[in-house]
């Protein structure tokens, strides 16, 4: 310390130090923060197509377009440490033969990322709806707000397939929903299989079974809510 | 007369402070950035912002370079009083000359 680069040095590995120490404060932080998020989603409308992978593709495959509806409340999830969350919507249905070794299907149709205001200016909005998105959070440094989600026959965002370029006529096609709240310190998280301290696992989130159509179409499902 | 420029520079760059003032140092840099550390994680957790406790964090941070690295003159009030040169008693004079080698002092 006997000089000002040597004190430079000795201040610089304190504070660094001291930034761990609060930045792990903040991620512990987040487990004293219960969460309770809820969600039902239902299909509104189901249809197989037919269609190409890319334009130059011979392949021909069969692809799902499932509209849906969700209504969600992940306010819970968003703390002070909230960066982004990120929301997606899966379909789901068993591997045939039923009882054998494959995994069930899944795939995901729609996705969003919801900015906490601390990390709008990441945001990959334009200049006016970002200014939007400002004004509606009305300067609070936490907007639980933006955690409810109301979607009515919302078009899916991919259309999928089943490796073998068939699906239609599937049964047993669920959808679920699932989030991963992205942190600014601290860890990953995923939507949990059971109840972990504060943290309630998903309430609903999946909706009622219903089956891709046949090809053609002409079949409009309207879902079995 | 390059190197009395040089040793000037040197001396400003150096920032020397005596060892009173670098157990100060040492003390106050440690004190000030941990209590900055705490009142940026309370202050962010009770009032929700993040952006705010980072912003308290850096600003705390640089205040403590700014008190600790240039050598004030606070740090500065103990200096070392150094023996006289060949082991004689204290030279109250106020002239001394550099010695070259063992035969030259200065009375």
């Amino acid at each position: 310390m006997y000089n000002s680069l040597t004190r430079i040095q000795a201040v610089f590995g304190f504070f660094t130090t001291v930034a761990f120490v609060v930045a792990s404060l903040i991620a512990a932080s987040d487990f004293a923060a219960p969460r309770t998020p809820s969600a039902t989603v239902k299909a509104t409308n189901v249809q197989v197509v037919k269609g190409r992978p890319h334009y130059y593709s011979t392949k021909k495959e069969e692809y799902a377009i499932i509209k849906f509806s969700l209504d969600a409340d992940l306010s819970s999830l968003f703390t002070w440490n909230t960066k982004q969350l990120f929301v997606y919507v899966t379909a789901e249905w068993p591997a045939l033969p039923a009882g054998g070794t494959n995994q069930t299907n899944k795939a995901v149709i729609w996705d969003t990322i919801i900015t906490s205001p601390s990390a709008d200016h990441l945001s990959n909005l334009g200049p006016a709806a970002l200014r939007k998105l400002r004004k509606q959070s009305a300067g609070k440094s936490v907007d639980p707000n933006r955690g409810k989600l109301v979607l009515k026959n919302q078009k899916p965002k991919y259309q999928i397939t089943h490796p073998s370029g068939r699906i239609a006529s599937t049964a047993d096609v669920i959808l679920r929903v699932h989030y991963n709240a992205q942190p600014w310190v601290g860890v990953l998280t995923w939507n949990q299989d059971a109840d972990l301290g504060l943290w309630r696992k998903l309430a609903g989130g999946v909706s009622a079974a219903f089956e891709l159509p046949a090809l053609k179409t002409a079949a409009k499902k309207a879902g079995s809510a | 007369m390059a190197d009395q420029i040089l040793d000037r520079i040197r001396d400003v760059v150096d920032g020397q402070i005596d060892f009173e003032g670098q157990k100060l140092a040492e003390i106050l840099a440690t004190a000030v950035l941990a209590i900055v550390g705490g009142i940026s994680f309370l202050v962010g957790f009770l009032l929700q912002d993040i952006a705010l406790a980072l912003k308290i964090g850096l600003g705390g941070t640089a205040l403590t370079f700014l008190l600790v690295v240039p050598p004030w003159p606070f740090f500065n009030r103990h200096p070392v009083k150094w023996l006289p040169l060949g082991g004689e008693p204290a030279i109250t004079s106020t002239q001394q000359n550099i010695v070259i080698d063992a035969k030259l002092f200065a009375k």
